[in-house]
């Protein structure tokens, strides 16, 4: 396992939000996890890659609460996790993204962001039915708050356009864009990049780079492209048949005899 | 080019958020509205009224309510009779038990009991959906039907089953002819849908169409599944309650738990379905589709032949038709009327230019 100098000292100046240690977790009789640990920086670009069935996926699920992990713990900001139901974790500020686009279909751009901010919104059924007083507040004052989002992303144009008429790169920007509407300190992002051409990918590169530098979001991402990769992550792990096999900075797994080979085959 | 709205820029949120943003659609509204309230009771006769225009209204209102929870909240349910019986029969209860309480108030409780055992028979589907929950909610039209004919409590040992609704009196004013029946329903329709399609466009309404259109992104963002489904349940189940209680009080004038059975269920679930699911002129359209058609077909069955042909045969004939006419409009636009309604106002956008 690397861990070079240099990380060593990242790490320390770092505050620490997330741990993960020793974690297991199987299907039946497949192990999809074993022991693995893993620990999350603030305000880190973290990229976890690994052969398909590596269990990256799995892993993102744990962090994110679907899963909850049969052996080891899941440390948030200094407290154990216990098992917490889905939408809660929202409310820790943990948001993500899905590997196939999971927007709501029948909803415009403008519902489908603010519906990310409905955490943050208050209930009360008789305002909201007569749209008085701070019903019709809320509503305004989120507005304002997605549409800063809507110009971050640049997707003014289709404000009002249904999702399901949208190309599917502008699809993947909205879902990021619902996403972030609940202002998350972690984001996760099953293949974001997954299926794009060349320009959608550097347009979705430029998308988190500036999430991780104006919002200071820590970011998790799963990517299969390695160029993006080893260009925007600060920190890479390596998974591969539910085991860490590296973790380090991108240049430094690169060239990991372990990861060559559980990418190439040993020869 | 009649329907076109550029020039109408907003200058704030509130303006763009407004429940109807569009110059056009305002006009509309207040146009529809007027002729709803004055046209029509100048207009109409007391057959119109009371056995064509009320009925249309209540059955409007129940699909509405089926309409938040199948439409908007992706639930879908075959129990919409039997939480019409509960608000009829519990707003009768109230009434028989306590005669002082004005016949509204009783219609609000009607509508809150509705939406409590609406609440109760949605716990299924928080484990099942689809068809499943669908046959699950069979379960509430059974059960309730089947109390209420079996417990003489609630129709109050009446010997027949079948009990005359105790008069709707409000200061002073009793409401016993049908144009003020028509006026009464009115309101109370207006005033619901005007609910409805607040609540959708906030943000209840929005967790609703979440939960619909993909519920595990629903949970990671932080939307409660258990909770707004429970909610949808309940806000459906009172504007049937509502439904019921005024299908019983003013178009029946009797309370009896046969009104309720599952061929209403069903025939509110058609019309949502062709109407237009998730919306709340769907609602109305469908409910005008399967009250309004079956008249007209009749009408004009008889005046084109004039007598010549024995009424068996028309009113045969007019089941043909009418079943025609479900099956084109769910083949000519699966979505429903009210999405033949957008394209159409899309089209008028250009219409007469060619773009």
């Amino acid at each position: 396992m690397i861990k070079s100098q240099a990380m060593e000292k990242i790490n320390q100046k770092k505050h620490q939000v997330m741990r993960i240690q020793n974690v297991s977790l199987s299907f039946g009789g497949l192990k999809a996890l074993i022991d693995v640990s893993l620990e999350i920086y603030q305000k880190e670009i973290l990229a976890i890659i690994g052969p398909n069935g590596a269990g990256k996926s799995c892993m993102l699920n744990i962090i994110s609460g679907i899963y909850t992990p049969e052996e080891g713990t899941v440390i948030w900001k200094g407290k154990k996790r216990e098992k917490v139901a889905p939408h809660n974790i929202a409310k820790m500020g943990i948001a993500r993204t899905f590997q196939n686009i999971a927007l709501f279909t029948g909803m415009t751009v403008l519902d489908n962001i603010l519906t990310g901010r409905n955490l943050l919104m208050k209930r009360g059924l008789f305002y909201e039915a007569m749209f008085l007083g701070w019903a019709r507040d809320q509503e305004i004052q989120h507005r304002k708050k997605v549409e800063e989002i809507i110009d971050f992303l640049e997707i003014q144009a289709v404000r009002k356009v249904p999702v399901s008429r949208l190309p599917y790169g502008i699809q993947k920007r909205v879902e990021l864009g619902r996403a972030l509407a609940a202002e998350p300190e972690l984001l996760l992002l099953d293949e974001p990049m997954a299926g794009m051409n060349v320009e959608e990918k550097e347009d979705m590169c430029r998308f988190v780079l500036d999430v991780n530098e104006q919002f200071g979001t820590t970011i998790i991402l799963i990517e299969h492209d390695m160029g993006v990769v080893m260009d925007i992550s600060d920190r890479v792990a390596v998974l591969d048949y539910g085991r860490k096999i590296a973790d380090g900075l991108p240049k430094d797994v690169r060239t990991d005899q372990k990861v060559i080979d559980a990418y190439l085959g040993v020869g | 080019m009649i329907y076109r709205e550029a020039g109408q820029f907003k200058t704030s949120y509130n303006s763009d958020q407004a429940i109807l943003p569009i110059f056009q659609d305002r006009v509309a509204m207040v146009l529809m509205l007027l002729f709803a309230f004055v046209v029509i009771p100048i207009v109409a006769n007391d057959y119109w009224l009371g056995s064509i225009l009320v009925p249309f209204l209540v059955l409007s209102l129940a699909a509405l309510g089926l309409n938040v929870l199948t439409g908007y909240a992706g639930q879908i349910s075959l129990g919409t009779a039997g939480f019409m019986a509960v608000g009829a029969f519990a707003a009768f209860n109230l009434q028989i038990r306590i005669p002082e309480v004005p016949f509204l108030l009783a219609f609000v409780w009607g509508g809150l009991w509705a939406a409590l055992v609406g609440v109760i028979f949605g716990l299924p589907s928080l484990r099942i959906k689809g068809f499943y929950l669908a046959v699950a909610t069979l379960a509430a039209q059974f059960f309730i039907e089947w109390l209420f004919t079996h417990f003489d409590w609630f129709t109050n040992y009446s010997t027949s089953g079948v009990i005359t609704a105790p008069p709707m009196k409000m200061l002073g004013i009793a409401f016993d002819n049908p144009l003020n029946k028509y006026l009464l329903v009115l309101c109370i329709v207006v005033l619901l849908a005007f609910a409805v399609r607040n609540l959708v466009r906030s943000e209840v309404g929005r967790a609703w169409m979440a939960v619909r259109d993909m519920d595990i992104a629903a949970a990671a963002i932080g939307i409660n599944l258990m909770k707004t489904k429970l909610i949808a349940f309940g806000v459906s189940s009172f504007i049937c309650g509502v439904a019921g209680a005024l299908w019983a009080y003013v178009v029946l004038g009797t309370v009896e738990p046969q009104a309720f059975d599952i061929s209403r269920s069903f025939e509110i679930l058609f019309m949502v379905v062709i109407g237009g699911l998730g919306s709340v002129a769907g609602a109305f359209l469908g409910a005008a589709f399967i009250v309004l058609l079956p008249i007209l077909l009749n009408n004009l069955g008889s005046l084109f032949t004039g007598g010549q042909v024995s009424t068996g045969t028309i009113s045969h004939i007019e089941y043909m038709v009418f079943g025609t006419f479900i099956i084109f409009f769910l083949i000519v636009e699966p979505n429903g009327l009210a999405r033949l309604w957008q394209i159409g106002k899309e089209k008028l956008r250009l219409w007469p230019f060619p773009y």
